[in-house]
């Protein structure tokens, strides 16, 4: 397996995670210091522009030069491990990187601009940060942890059936990266594990989009829904009670609109949708609302979980 | 029957392709063999006419008039065709890369017009909100969404959150510099006189 950093993190904060899940933000900081791994935030840093890249509205020269402010502060900051709660994050900042090292003439461009704009502070030079070596997503890092994680569970959620559904953004883009699988995704079934349950491992479209689509969702909402179907359908075949995912905006699909698809389906669903950092925080016995966030969840999350049974009793 | 517009060198579509900044394929587009993975896998194809395999063919045809077609615009940008193409091709960066030649030819302004609040979000907050004529819609259809959007700052409190949402003023001017020298400002203002004229055009 690649080597992955638990020190020197900068945690990348997500437009998506902070407006609509903040918990996510909130457990995996609890998860992080549970395992000992050294991060920090920076205000400094800005969004990846990732909603608007994928819109079509920013196109990669924008997005490389936003990208390379945020690099620029990283290592400023002397924390050159970037770690994204989320998936987009994650495939925009891993592409940009390797865009800047790798074409001259991109890097060459967006420094001239700095330059003769008043911002050489944030010029980027090449090799300044590596796609494989310092661009992660945050399960990388639980995964690189993963043994440690069982020494700090608190409660048993053997009982429920678990599924996981591994964001597109974080399997396929940057393929030769991804850790656990990339047509048979596993890394969060691997983590789970580690925190004494089993999930269900493969379930049909196990690695199918969530269907959001960027502009799907919201142009063209009925290809959206169908394709999510697809996948709720198949989910609620399993009778899931939880599936954790590893994306904010996978989790928005999911969570926000799973009523609607189940209107259209004619069916009841009944997951709840927990980030894998919320997973693992509710395990380790974090609180529902200062932790784990679940006002902010739509399906609520005592609809499945109504009480907690502590490991070993 | 359709029309193509084939040119002389029908090569020079897809070295334009392979030129452009966001390619990080190389040339896999000109090894593509045709065997249809990507279809066969893509969720856009399952559902709707989108075809990533005519897309290339199309593409190696030098048939440019593919950036006029709406189908191009229903990727979900899932990368399933980019993750098991045996020849290292990637027609969903293909297929941003024929947006973004819509988009700067002015054909694909009009996809745009719902999504210029994610440029305003960023010269206000540098941030990526959704856009606001989007709220609506999600009020509708996710039950509870506006509350809970309006008790925000209070669950990220008791969530212990910090920094707050809003960067500071150094950071927003900064990030609005960026976006100005970078021509996306230019871009956005033309974009959006565009909408404007047509609903001038609309109303007269």
């Amino acid at each position: 397996m690649k080597n992955v950093p638990t020190k020197d993190i900068l945690l990348f904060r997500s437009c998506l995670v902070s407006v609509e899940y903040p918990g996510v933000e909130a457990s995996t900081k609890y998860v992080f210091d549970r395992l000992g791994v050294d991060y920090e935030i920076s205000p400094k840093q800005t969004c990846c522009t990732g909603l608007g890249h994928y819109s079509d509205v920013f196109d990669q020269i924008d997005t490389s030069a936003i990208g390379a402010r945020n690099f620029r502060i990283a290592k400023d900051e002397g924390r050159p491990n970037l770690v994204m709660m989320c998936a987009t994050c994650y495939a925009i900042n891993k592409k940009s990187v390797k865009l800047l090292n790798k074409k001259d003439d991109l890097r060459n461009h967006i420094n001239q601009l700095f330059d003769e704009n008043g911002l050489s502070h944030l010029k980027y030079e090449k090799d300044d940060l590596k796609p494989t070596e310092n661009i992660f997503h945050v399960v990388d890092i639980l995964y690189a942890k993963k043994d440690e994680i069982k020494k700090h569970i608190k409660y048993d959620l053997s009982d429920y059936k678990i599924a996981t559904h591994h964001g597109c953004h974080y399997c396929k883009v940057h393929y030769e990266d991804t850790i656990g699988g990339v047509r048979d995704p596993n890394i969060m079934d691997e983590i789970i594990e580690e925190c004494g349950c089993r999930t269900i491992g493969w379930y049909d479209h196990k690695r199918a989009t969530c269907g959001t689509g960027f502009r799907q969702r919201y142009s063209n909402p009925d290809l959206s829904f169908t394709a999510t179907a697809d996948k709720m359908n198949a989910i609620d075949d399993e009778d899931v009670d939880i599936l954790v995912h590893l994306c904010p905006n996978c989790h928005i699909q999911f969570d926000r609109y799973q009523h609607l698809i189940a209107e259209r389906e004619g069916r009841k669903f009944r997951a709840i949708h927990l980030n894998i950092a919320q997973f693992i925080a509710l395990a380790m016995g974090g609180d529902f609302d200062k932790v784990i966030g679940v006002k902010a969840h739509t399906v609520p999350i005592d609809s499945v979980i109504k009480d907690l049974k502590e490991v070993g009793k | 029957m359709t029309t193509q517009k084939i040119s002389d060198s029908p090569i020079d579509f897809a070295e334009k392709i392979i030129r452009d900044v966001k390619n990080s394929k190389e040339d896999g587009v000109l090894k593509c063999v045709q065997c249809g993975m990507c279809t066969s896998t893509c969720p856009a194809a399952r559902h709707s006419d989108y075809n990533p395999r005519d897309i290339i063919e199309r593409v190696l045809e030098g048939d440019e008039t593919i950036i006029e077609d709406d189908c191009i615009w229903n990727c979900f940008y899932c990368y399933t065709c980019h993750s098991v193409c045996p020849v290292g091709n990637s027609v969903c960066e293909v297929n941003q890369i024929l947006k973004q030649i819509a988009i700067e030819s002015g054909i694909g302004y009009d996809k745009l017009y719902e999504y210029m609040g994610f440029a305003d979000s960023y010269f206000t907050a540098a941030i990526g909100a959704i856009p606001e004529r989007f709220f609506a819609d999600i009020d509708r259809d996710v039950p509870g969404w506006w509350d809970f959007r309006q008790n925000l700052d209070e669950i990220r409190k008791e969530l212990d959150l910090d920094p707050p949402l809003m960067p500071s003023r150094e950071v927003i001017d900064e990030v609005s510099t960026i976006l100005t020298i970078t021509g996306f400002k230019d871009k956005i203002e033309r974009i959006r006189q565009s909408e404007e004229d047509e609903n001038e055009e609309r109303t007269d």
